[in-house]
């Protein structure tokens, strides 16, 4: 295989792991939106925080895999404790107070993080297993980015499995429909908020932990990974993982390969192509008319 | 007729607080003043939005940095502009760019709304920080030349002094602010209320919905060109991270929820409010931050009315009283 056709394929894999990283944390908020008509703007927020939790646990234990194991539900954990103790209590003030409160939690969540981990990059370091390159078909490609897009799928895949196969699933899928029909017929649906949230949380701290090696760690993740994630989940369409997905990969691709091509306005790109889609279709790619 | 004279004696004592203000209490608090008038301005143009229509953005910044970037590149490379052209142009940069946004944003309402501005301002933040050759990147646009107001022939103020440069914004902004109070006022104005309360209802009206959400939005946009003009001029300098920045659009909405949401006024007090408390911290901590997000969670748990809602509860209750007080009297 000639260099160049390496070089389109060797970004190809960055766009694609970017872009299976970028669907965890926008799945999360997608799911947590349908559901719940929360629109988390802490979401990002405690991607980052799973990004520190890594790095806390990966100095403490010098596993890797036990950080993987952790900081995720720890992150959840915090999720969970957020969702029962503010959002709970103003879910009747509206949409706006919900958005301001989630803003609120993040501003303390980024604030707290500078105060117990500083300011500076922290560098969390790729396990020996996963670093290296790896050789398919004549061309090497690293291997950790493999592994993330690997990750992704697996937990994608077991997400789906929880929600179309499980009695639960269906729980969760009967309200994101009607919640007050559900909870009709007797089931705890504050509790499946919280359940949900929780998974959502998780699902940004698992993005979290597969991207801290990657990037370094620092208090700027949060606005980086942050933006995409929303123009994501507002481009493919507000609740809808299918939307979500389609427009992670391509923004993971427009972004590997928009650095390569016009490298001081690859971020603009992402923009462009969302103010495209939205003045055809106001409400995402894959939205329901409201 | 007393309430009228009551009236005047108010404004009349509140003209005469503003002009002896830079006399009494000197340059440094004229300065925070400055500040605060500009950022009370570029809030009520968001309650405009917010309060007035129901439209919450989260990237009102934009307009605010639209504006400023339009007056100190038009100062920069415009010889001989004169100083309200120069507030002209910020204030012309922000319509264009406001109509330029609204075919798409009025279509949209609620979270889609507020989410596709916050990611507007991101874009223009991006776009600032990168379009080195225009913005300057992260150090901004600085040293501009600031020119003297002057009516040629009759009058030429050097607006390097600070206490000039006072008397210079309270004019544009206290005329910004009454033009906007005017603007609500309205029969227009009523129909944004409207849109706000009961937007399915207005269009069974007659009253064309979309339309009237993108003259609200370009008027909103227009004003915090004009507060973010001002205060590239105060400042001498604008950069990306004084004006485009996400805390530049939080900053307008934790105003207006400290002040009060839907009252004209409100914003204003939650500038006040929330200018005190900035300068009161940041004597004692740098996080900023932690205070802001604290604030704005126990405003929305405690006070979800803000500043002038807890007024108007305290009135209601002294009214009620001295009501009571009256048929007291009656019956005895």
């Amino acid at each position: 295989m000639d260099p160049t056709t390496a070089m389109y394929v060797a970004q190809g894999i960055h766009g694609l792991a970017y872009g299976m990283v970028l669907f965890l944390v926008a799945s999360g908020l997608t799911l947590i939106f349908g559901m719940m008509d929360i629109l988390n703007l802490a979401h990002t927020a405690f991607f980052m925080l799973s990004a520190y939790f890594c790095y806390q646990f990966l100095s403490m234990t010098g596993n890797f895999w036990v950080a993987l194991l952790l900081a995720p539900v720890v992150t959840a954990f915090f999720g969970i404790l957020m969702e029962r103790f503010l959002l709970r209590k103003i879910h009747a003030f509206g949409l706006m107070s919900q958005l301001v409160v989630t803003v609120g939690v993040s501003l303390i969540i980024l604030a707290s993080v500078k105060i117990f981990w500083g300011t500076e990059s922290l560098p969390v370091k790729i396990p020996p297993i996963l670093s290296g390159l790896v050789t398919i078909a004549g061309m090497e490609y690293p291997l950790y980015r493999l592994f993330v897009i690997g990750l992704s799928l697996v937990v994608l895949t077991i997400m789906a499995l929880l929600l179309y196969k499980t009695r639960l699933g269906k729980i969760v899928r009967a309200a994101v429909s009607d919640p007050n029909m559900v909870n009709a017929l007797g089931i705890n649906i504050p509790l499946v908020f919280t359940f949900v949230f929780g998974v959502g949380t998780w699902l940004a701290g698992v993005a979290g932990v597969a991207i801290a090696p990657i990037v370094t760690v620092f208090p700027g993740l949060e606005a980086q990974m942050g933006m995409d994630a929303f123009v994501v989940v507002i481009t493919g369409g507000f609740g809808s993982l299918a939307g979500a997905f389609i427009v992670s990969i391509i923004f993971g691709l427009l972004s590997s390969y928009g650095v390569q091509f016009v490298s001081s306005l690859a971020p603009v790109l992402m923009f462009a192509f969302m103010a495209i889609v939205l003045a055809i279709r106001p409400m995402g790619l894959f939205g329901e008319r409201e | 007729m007393m309430n009228k004279k009551l009236q005047g004696i108010l404004w009349a004592g509140l003209i005469v607080i503003l002009i002896l203000y830079p006399k009494v209490f000197g340059i440094y608090y004229t300065n925070l003043f400055v500040t605060f008038a500009v950022f009370a301005v570029y809030s009520v143009s968001f309650n405009l939005l917010l309060g007035y229509t129901a439209l919450f953005s989260f990237g009102h910044a934009m307009f605010f940095g639209v504006g400023g970037y339009g007056t100190a590149l038009a100062l920069k490379h415009i010889a001989g502009l004169p100083l309200l052209g120069a507030v002209g142009i910020g204030l012309l940069s922000a319509i264009v760019f406001a109509l330029i946004l609204c075919p798409i944003v009025v279509r949209v309402t609620g979270s889609a709304f507020a989410m596709l501005h916050l990611a507007f301002g991101q874009l223009m933040y991006i776009l600032a920080l990168k379009l080195r050759g225009i913005t300057g990147g992260e150090d901004g646009i600085g040293g501009f030349p600031i020119p003297p107001f002057s009516i040629p022939g009759v009058v030429s103020i050097n607006m390097k002094a600070p206490e000039n440069f006072y008397y210079f914004v309270i004019v544009v902004l206290g005329v910004s602010l009454w033009i906007m109070w005017f603007f609500t006022k309205t029969p227009f104005g009523q129909i944004q209320v409207g849109v706000r309360d009961n937007a399915m209802r207005i269009d069974y009206l007659g009253f064309k919905v979309p339309q009237t959400k993108a003259v609200v939005y370009v008027v909103a946009g227009a004003f915090a060109g004009v507060a973010g003009s001002i205060f590239a001029l105060f400042q001498n300098l604008i950069a990306a991270d004084s004006a485009f920045s996400i805390f530049v659009s939080f900053g307008a909405v934790i105003n207006t929820l400290v002040g009060g949401l839907g009252s004209f006024f409100g914003p204003i007090c939650g500038a006040a409010i929330m200018q005190i408390l900035e300068e009161l911290t940041t004597r004692y901590t740098d996080r900023v931050e932690l205070v802001a997000g604290l604030i704005l969670i126990l405003v929305i748990m405690f006070a979800p009315m803000g500043f002038m809602g807890g007024v108007r509860i305290l009135k209601q209750k002294w009214l009620a009283r001295s009501a009571s007080g009256v048929k007291l009297e009656k019956a005895s």
